[in-house]
C-alpha cells in the first residue's frame, strides 16, 4: 500500500515537473538556448496564482485560465528583453541574460510578496478520498488530471492545428521555415510564451501542497535540466519521462528501507540527501555511458 | 555602436570613482544587516522588522539612524555591507545577521573595528571564540534544545523518537545539541534523517519513521519543510507527538497549517509574541502589526528586545562603540520575552518556552518555560 | 555544438608587430588607468572601498582561470566555483586545523583542484555543449553536498570561522592596503601569465579548435589534449583564487561552493571579455561592485542589479573591452605588420616509423581495401578498394552524394569505416582518430573553406607547423619572442608565397576574397609536409587562370613526391592533372583507369545521366 501511495505521489509530482520541463525543451528546439528563468516562470506562476485567488477567491482550476493568459505576456515579455537582442550571439548569452531575467523575477517577487513561503488556493477543494490505505488526495488527483489535460493540449496544437505545424518547422530548421513564410520570430515569441504558460501551470498546480517562495526557482530550473538531459536533449517525450523518473527518485528512493525489509538496517543511507547524491551520479554515469541522453539519438558531426 | 560604447563607458565611468558608504550625519546610527533576499529571508525580514520598531520607539527622544543592508545569504556580502557600515563613524552598534557562517566571518572584522554586534543567530560557536563584540538575544541552539527535548522527555515521556533535521547550519548544529541531551538521558533516536529544503514529498521519512517504531518525532527543519512535515503526518494519519524547532513558532510557517494538523504539535522557541500573555506584549504586538502588517515572532521580538537594550544603554549615555559594547557586556535588561544578562560570553538570552496547539486554532499557548544556564 | 567564435570581436591571436594594435593600446591604457585608480584607493579610501576592490581582485583572478575552458576551449563549464571552493577548503583547513599558511598550503590549495579536474575531465571533458554544461553543474552539486555533509572535516553549513589572514614568507598580510595591493599583484601576475599563454602558439590552437574543429584535427591538433590543458589551468587559476578568497574572507563557507559563484564568473567573462585578461579585470570590477553601488535601493538593490546585467549584456554584444576596441579599431586604423621573410621548410627525413625500411617506402602510400560506411540503412560507401602510390594523382569523380567527400572523410579519420582496411605506407591506420592520421603525414581541405576567419592568412598557416610542440610548457618556456613561433611564421610565409597569396599574408583570413582562401587553404594543408594531401574541389570557384595556376603549383607537388587525391567536378582542371581517375557511384567504385578510359566508360557516363553536362569540358 505503501508503494502504491508512494506511485501516486511521484506521478503527482513528476506530471507538474513535466510540464517545467516540457516548457523549457520547447524554447530550447526553438532557439537552442538554455531559458535559466525556466523554475522562476515556476515561482512566478505560483505567486501569480497567489494574487488571482486572493482577488477573485475561486478555486484554482479556474484561475488557471487568467494565469495562463498572464504567463503566455510573461512568456512574450521574457522572449523580447531576454532572447531577441541577444539571438545572433553564441547559445551561452541567453544563459546569461535569462539567469538575469531570473534574477529580476525572484527579487521581483521578494520585494512585492516577501518571503514568506505561501500555499495557493487548490485546484478543485481540499479533502481526500481513503481507497483501503490509500490517500488520494483531491488536489493531488487534480494536479495530474490537469497536467495531463495539458500535455494533450499541447500535442494537439503542435499536430492538428496550422500555428502548431509552424512552431515545429520553426524549431525542427530555421532558415528552411523562414523561406517558406513563416514569420520566425513571432513563433519563437510564441514559444517562450507557450514555454513560460507550461511553467506558470506547474506552479499553479506545486504551491498548494508544496508552497511557493521567492528562491524556489533554482531548485526547478536544476531539476528541468536534468529531466531534459535524462531524457534527451531535445526529445520531448524524453522530457516528460525524464521528469517522471525524477519525481520517483525523489519520492521512492528515500523510502526503499520501509518498501524492501532487506533494507530496513540500513535506513539511514537512505536519507534524502543520499538520494540526490546518487541521482547526480547515476546522471553523471548515463552520460558517460550514452553522452547523448537516454532517449537521444547519437548523430555523428559533420566535418 | 558608438551608442554602446557611450553605454559602456557610461558602465564603466562609476568603477573609478571610490564606493560611497552612507552620508556621516551627527545623528548616532545602529545599522540593521540582515538577509533579507535569499533562503533566511523570512527570518532576516523579522529581524529587521523587530530592530527598526525598536529604533523608532527609541527611549528619551532620541534620534537614531538606521539604514537597511541586505546581507544575502553568503558570507562575502555580510562583511561587505559591515565595512561599509562601520565606515560610518557615528555608528555605535551594529544589527548583525542570524546566518551563522555570515557571523563567523563578521566576528574577526568586529574584532579589529571594536564594534559590537546584536545578533540572533542560534550557532553556538560564534559566542565560543572569545571575541568580547558579540551579543547574542536569542536562546542559543543549547538553551532551545534543551527546552525541547526535555518538554518531550519529561512531559511527553517520549523514548523512541525519529530525529528529522534539515541540511542547513541551523538543522546541522541543533541536530548535535540534541543529540547530545538526548544521550544525557540514554535516549537514542530509532530513526535520523536530513532534510535539503527543497524536499517536497515527506512521505518516505515518516514512512521510515514509523517503520523505525518511533513513538514521537523531533522536529528541527525551518518553517516552510515543518509545515510540509506536518501535512503529510496529517495525511498520513499519524498521531505521533511533534516537538518542533523554532520554525513551526512562526506566524508565517502557521499560515500554511489548519489548525486541524497542528493537533498533535508542540514547538520550542525563545518567545512567542502572538500567545501574548502580557499587556506590554499585547502593545508590541498591535504596534508590530500596525508598521508591517503582520504578526511577529520570536526573532522579531528578541531583536526588537536586544536593539531596544542598545537604545537604552545609548540613552545612558553609551554613544561610542567602547561604551556600548561595556554597557551591553555588564548590565541586565528586562525585555519584554525574557530577561537579558550576558552569561561573560555575549549569551544574553537564557530561557525558552515550549509552545502548543490546541488543534481548534493557529495561536499556540505557552506550555512550559524553561530555563537554562 | 562548439560554440561559435564571435567574428572580429574576438582577436584571438596578436601577430606579431612593430607598432601596437589599437586593441593593444586599450588593453595597455585600461591597464595603466587601473592600476593608477588601484594606487589612489590604496592610499586614500576608507576599509570598505578597499574590502570590496579586494574581493573584486580575486574574482578577477578567478574569471581570467574561466577564460581558459569557457572563453579559449570555447566549453560551457558550470564547475570554476567548485574549483575555487576545493581550494579556499583545502587552504581553510590546512590554516585552521593544521597551522600551514597560506604560502605553504598553495601546493595543494591549488593542486588538489586540478586533480579534481583531471579526474572529472576523463567522463566529461567529451560530452557536448549543453550535457558538458549539465555534467559540471551536477558535479559541482555533489561538492557541494559533501561540503555540507562532511561536518567532522569541513565545518558542515556553517563553515569553520578563525581562518588566518594571508601569510607570505612569515609576514602576515592585515586587510586595508596590504591585502589590496598583495591580491591585485597576483592578479598582475596571473593576467601577464595567461596573456602570454594566450598570445602564443597555444592560443591560437585554441582558436583553431574552437572555430575550426574539423580543420584543427586535419592539420594534427589533438583537441582533446588541448581542451584538458584548458581545463587544468581554469582549475588551477581558481585554485589559487579560492586560497586568497578563504584568508581574505577569514572563515570557510560552503556559500564558496555555490552556484552564484559560478553566475558571478561567467557574467564577468562575458560582460568583460570571453578571451583578455584585462577584459576579466573590468568585469570583475563591474560586476562585485555594481550591487555594492545600489545598496541604497535597500529591497530593490538586487532588481536593480538584474536590470542593469540584463542591459550590459544586451548592449556591449563583444563586452566592454571588445567595444572599446572596437572602437579604437575604427578610430585607429591598423598599419598592417611587416610580413616575415619567407623560410623553404626542411625536407622531412623520415615520417615515422613506417617509410624507415625500403620495402614500405614501395608500398603505396594510400592502400584503400574493401571501406564500408553507411549511415542509417545507406551505404555511403560501398567496398571500396583504392590506392595512391608516391607522386601520383588519383582524380576522384561521380555524381553528387556517391560518396566522393565520405570516402575522403574515412581516409582523413573523421568517420570510422564499418569494415575495411585503411593504410598509409603500409601501416594500418584504420579506425585512428582524425588528428593522428594528419600527424602521420594526411592532409586534407575542405569542401568548403575552414579557416580561423579572425587569425591572420600567415597564422592560420603557421599554426599547422610543428603541431606535436604547442603545449602549457612551452608556451611558458619562451620570452618576449617565441622561436618556434618565428620561425613557424617564416615557412609558413613560404608556403604563402609558393601557392601566390603572399599579398594576403597579414589580413584575417575571413576578409580574403574565395580563390585566396581556398589557397590558404591547401598552404595549410602543405604545412603539414604531408606524404598524402587529399582535395576535396579545390577548384570549385576559381576562375580559369586561378585554376590553371593552382594545377601547376600541384603539379610541383607530384614532382617532389606527394600523392594526391582530388575530388573534382571540374574535368578540363582534373583530366590534365591526374594520372589516373576513379568513379564513384552511389557508394561503389565503377570504374577505374586513366582519365580517358574512365571518362568514355559506359557506367560512368549512366552514372552521370541527367547530369552529364558535369562532364563536358567547362
Amino acid at each position: 500500500m505503501l508503494a502504491l501511495q508512494l506511485l501516486f505521489n511521484a506521478i503527482a509530482l513528476g506530471a507538474a515537473y513535466a510540464l517545467v520541463a516540457l516548457g523549457f525543451v520547447l524554447i530550447l528546439n526553438a532557439t537552442s538556448a538554455v531559458n535559466f528563468a525556466q523554475g522562476d516562470l515556476v515561482m512566478v506562476g505560483g505567486f501569480g496564482a497567489l494574487a488571482f485567488g486572493s482577488l477573485l477567491g475561486l478555486p484554482g482550476i479556474v484561475l488557471l485560465v487568467p494565469l495562463l493568459v498572464v504567463m503566455i505576456g510573461i512568456g512574450f515579455l521574457l522572449a523580447f528583453v531576454a532572447y531577441f537582442p541577444v539571438r545572433k550571439r553564441p547559445p551561452d548569452t541567453v544563459f546569461i541574460t535569462t539567469i538575469a531575467a531570473g534574477i529580476i523575477m525572484s527579487n521581483g517577487a521578494n520585494a512585492i510578496f516577501g518571503p514568506e513561503p505561501r500555499a495557493t488556493p487548490s485546484l478543485v477543494s481540499s479533502g481526500d478520498w481513503q481507497i483501503g490505505g490509500l490517500v488520494v488526495s483531491y488536489q493531488s488527483a487534480a494536479v495530474i488530471i490537469v497536467a495531463a489535460a495539458l500535455i494533450v493540449g499541447l500535442h494537439l496544437l503542435f499536430t492538428r492545428t496550422q500555428i502548431g505545424r509552424r512552431l515545429r518547422a520553426t524549431a525542427q530548421d530555421r532558415d528552411v521555415a523562414a523561406s517558406i513564410g513563416i514569420p520566425v520570430n513571432l513563433m519563437v515569441a510564441a514559444t517562450f510564451a507557450v514555454g513560460a504558460a507550461l511553467a506558470g501551470a506547474a506552479g499553479l498546480l506545486l504551491s498548494r501542497n508544496f508552497f511557493v517562495s521567492p528562491t524556489d526557482g533554482a531548485n526547478y530550473m536544476l531539476k528541468a535540466y536534468i529531466a531534459v538531459t535524462l531524457g534527451g536533449w531535445g526529445s520531448i517525450p524524453g522530457a516528460v519521462i525524464g521528469a517522471l523518473i525524477i519525481a520517483a527518485f525523489e519520492v521512492a528512493f528515500p523510502a526503499l528501507p520501509a518498501l524492501i525489509p532487506a533494507l530496513a538496517p540500513y535506513a539511514e543511507a537512505f536519507t534524502q540527501v543520499w538520494s540526490t547524491v546518487v541521482l547526480y551520479v547515476l546522471i553523471l554515469l548515463i552520460l558517460w555511458q550514452r553522452p547523448q541522453g537516454l532517449f537521444g539519438e547519437a548523430v555523428r558531426a559533420r566535418p | 555602436m558608438r551608442k554602446a560604447l557611450f553605454l559602456s563607458l557610461a558602465f564603466a565611468m562609476p568603477s573609478l570613482l571610490p564606493l560611497s558608504g552612507p552620508a556621516l550625519a551627527a545623528d548616532p546610527s545602529i545599522p540593521v544587516l540582515v538577509p533579507i533576499t535569499g533562503f533566511l529571508a523570512v527570518e532576516g525580514k523579522s529581524q529587521r522588522n523587530g530592530a527598526v520598531l525598536a529604533l523608532t520607539q527609541a527611549p528619551g527622544g532620541l534620534k537614531v539612524r538606521h539604514d537597511v543592508s541586505d546581507t544575502g545569504t553568503s558570507p562575502e556580502v555580510a562583511v561587505n555591507a559591515f565595512e561599509r557600515a562601520i565606515d560610518d563613524r557615528n555608528t555605535v552598534a551594529v544589527v548583525a545577521p542570524m546566518l551563522g557562517t555570515q557571523m563567523l566571518a563578521l566576528l574577526p572584522v568586529a574584532l579589529q573595528a571594536k564594534m559590537p554586534m546584536l545578533t540572533m543567530s542560534g550557532t553556538a560557536a560564534i559566542t565560543q571564540q572569545g571575541n568580547p563584540y558579540v551579543f547574542r538575544f536569542f536562546p542559543d541552539d543549547h538553551v532551545t534544545k534543551t527546552a525541547q527535548v526535555r518538554f518531550a522527555v519529561e512531559e511527553r515521556k517520549i523514548a523512541k523518537p525519529a530525529l528529522i533535521y534539515q541540511t542547513t547550519a541551523y538543522g546541522q548544529s541543533g541536530r548535535e545539541e540534541i543529540l547530545k541531551l538526548l544521550k544525557a538521558r540514554n535516549i537514542t533516536p530509532v530513526y535520523q534523517d536530513a532534510l535539503d529544503v527543497s524536499q517536497k514529498d515527506m512521505t518516505a521519512v515518516l514512512a521510515k519513521a514509523q517503520a523505525a517504531g518511533a513513538d514521537s518525532l523531533l522536529v528541527h527543519l525551518h518553517g516552510g519543510p515543518t509545515a510540509l512535515l506536518l501535512k503529510a503526518a496529517s495525511t498520513m494519519g499519524l498521531k505521533l507527538p511533534i516537538i518542533a524547532g523554532s520554525g513551526l513558532s512562526q506566524p508565517s510557517t502557521l499560515a500554511l497549517l489548519e489548525p486541524a494538523e497542528l493537533a498533535t504539535s508542540c514547538a520550542e522557541t525563545g518567545s512567542s509574541p502572538i500567545s501574548a500573555e502580557t499587556p506590554e506584549m499585547q502593545k508590541f504586538v498591535a504596534d508590530y502589526r500596525k508598521a508591517f502588517d503582520q504578526d511577529p515572532d520570536a526573532f522579531a521580538l528578541g531583536q526588537y528586545d536586544g536593539t531596544m537594550m542598545a537604545l537604552q544603554a545609548l540613552a545612558g549615555g553609551a554613544n561610542t562603540p567602547d561604551k556600548m559594547t561595556k554597557a551591553l557586556a555588564s548590565t541586565t535588561y528586562k525585555g519584554l520575552a525574557m530577561t537579558y544578562k550576558s552569561n561573560g560570553k555575549g549569551d544574553m538570552a537564557h530561557s525558552a518556552v515550549v509552545i502548543c496547539f490546541d488543534g481548534k486554532s493557529r495561536v499556540p499557548t505557552i506550555a512550559k518555560h524553561y530555563d537554562v544556564n | 555544438m562548439t560554440m561559435p567564435a564571435t567574428p572580429t570581436l574576438s582577436p584571438s591571436a596578436v601577430p606579431v608587430r612593430q607598432r601596437p594594435s589599437p586593441a593593444m593600446l586599450v588593453n595597455g591604457i585600461i591597464v595603466v588607468l587601473l592600476g593608477l585608480y588601484l594606487v589612489w584607493s590604496g592610499m586614500a579610501a576608507g576599509n570598505y572601498t578597499l574590502r570590496v576592490l579586494s574581493i573584486a581582485g580575486i574574482y578577477a583572478l578567478l574569471a581570467i582561470g574561466y577564460q581558459f575552458i569557457f572563453g579559449h576551449a570555447g566549453a560551457l563549464a558550470l564547475s570554476q566555483g567548485t574549483f575555487m571552493g576545493v581550494g579556499a577548503y583545502a587552504s581553510g583547513i590546512l590554516a585552521v586545523n593544521y597551522g600551514v599558511p597560506f604560502d605553504l598550503a598553495l601546493p595543494i590549495s591549488v593542486g588538489l583542484p586540478v586533480l579534481l579536474a583531471l579526474i572529472v575531465a576523463a567522463p566529461v571533458l567529451r560530452l557536448e555543449t549543453h550535457y558538458f554544461a549539465l555534467a559540471t553543474l551536477i558535479i559541482s552539486q555533489v561538492v557541494l553536498l559533501i561540503a555540507i555533509e562532511w561536518i567532522s572535516f569541513t565545518g558542515g553549513a556553517n563553515g569553520i570561522g578563525g581562518v588566518p589572514p594571508i601569510r607570505i614568507f612569515s609576514v602576515t598580510i592585515p586587510p586595508g592596503w596590504p591585502l589590496l595591493a598583495t591580491v591585485w599583484g597576483f592578479v598582475a601576475l596571473g593576467a601577464l601569465l595567461a596573456w602570454q599563454i594566450a598570445r602564443g602558439r597555444l592560443g591560437q590552437a585554441w582558436a583553431c579548435v574552437r572555430t575550426a574543429p574539423s580543420a584543427a584535427a586535419a592539420i594534427g591538433l589533438d583537441a582533446s589534449r588541448l581542451r584538458l590543458t584548458a581545463f587544468l589551468l581554469s582549475a588551477a587559476y581558481a585554485g589559487f583564487a579560492g586560497s586568497l578568497y578563504v584568508h581574505a574572507l577569514r572563515v570557510i563557507s560552503p556559500d564558496v561552493l555555490s552556484f552564484p559563484i559560478i553566475v558571478s564568473c561567467l557574467t564577468i567573462v562575458v560582460v568583460g571579455s570571453r578571451l583578455r585578461p584585462v577584459g576579466a579585470l573590468l568585469g570583475a570590477l563591474l560586476i562585485i561592485l555594481l550591487p555594492e553601488w545600489f545598496r541604497d535601493l535597500r529591497d530593490y538593490y538586487l532588481l536593480a542589479y538584474g536590470c542593469i546585467l540584463l542591459l550590459v549584456v544586451v548592449i556591449a554584444p563583444a563586452g566592454l573591452l571588445g567595444t572599446l576596441e572596437l572602437l579604437a579599431g575604427q578610430l585607429l586604423p591598423a598599419s598592417p605588420s611587416p610580413a616575415p621573410s619567407p623560410r623553404p621548410l626542411e625536407p622531412l627525413a623520415v615520417r615515422g616509423a613506417a617509410v624507415k625500411t625500403s620495402e614500405a617506402a614501395a608500398a603505396p602510400v594510400l592502400d584503400v581495401s574493401r571501406l564500408c560506411c553507411s549511415f542509417g540503412g545507406v551505404r555511403a560507401v560501398d567496398d571500396v578498394s583504392l590506392r595512391v602510390m608516391a607522386g601520383e594523382a588519383l582524380g576522384l569523380i561521380g555524381p553528387n552524394g556517391s560518396g566522393k567527400t565520405t570516402l575522403v572523410n574515412l581516409v582523413s579519420g573523421f568517420y570510422v569505416p564499418d569494415s575495411g582496411r585503411i593504410a598509409l605506407c603500409g601501416e594500418n591506420i584504420t579506425g585512428r582518430s582524425s588528428y593522428r592520421i594528419a600527424r602521420a603525414g594526411v592532409a586534407r581541405t575542405f569542401q568548403t573553406v575552414a579557416l580561423v576567419e579572425d587569425m591572420t592568412a600567415l597564422d592560420n598557416v603557421s599554426i599547422a607547423r610543428d603541431v606535436n610542440r604547442i603545449g602549457l610548457g612551452a608556451a611558458l618556456r619562451v620570452g618576449l619572442r617565441d622561436p618556434v613561433q618565428t620561425r613557424a611564421r617564416e615557412e609558413a610565409a613560404f608556403l604563402l608565397e609558393q601557392m601566390g597569396a603572399a599579398d594576403a599574408m597579414m589580413r584575417p583570413a575571413g576578409s580574403l576574397p574565395y580563390g585566396v582562401r581556398r589557397r590558404v587553404e591547401i598552404a595549410r594543408a602543405l604545412a603539414v609536409q604531408p606524404t598524402l594531401m587529399l582535395l576535396d574541389e579545390p577548384a570549385a570557384g576559381l576562375n580559369e587562370t586561378e585554376q590553371s595556376d593552382l594545377a601547376q603549383r600541384l603539379r610541383a607537388l607530384l614532382k617532389q613526391g606527394t600523392a594526391l587525391l582530388v575530388i573534382e567536378h571540374n574535368m578540363s582542371f582534373l583530366a590534365p592533372l591526374v594520372d589516373r581517375m576513379a568513379c564513384l557511384d552511389a557508394g561503389r567504385l565503377i570504374a577505374e583507369g586513366t582519365p580517358q578510359h574512365v571518362k568514355s566508360d559506359a557506367r560512368v557516363l549512366e552514372a552521370y545521366l541527367g547530369t552529364a553536362s558535369e562532364l563536358v569540358p567547362a
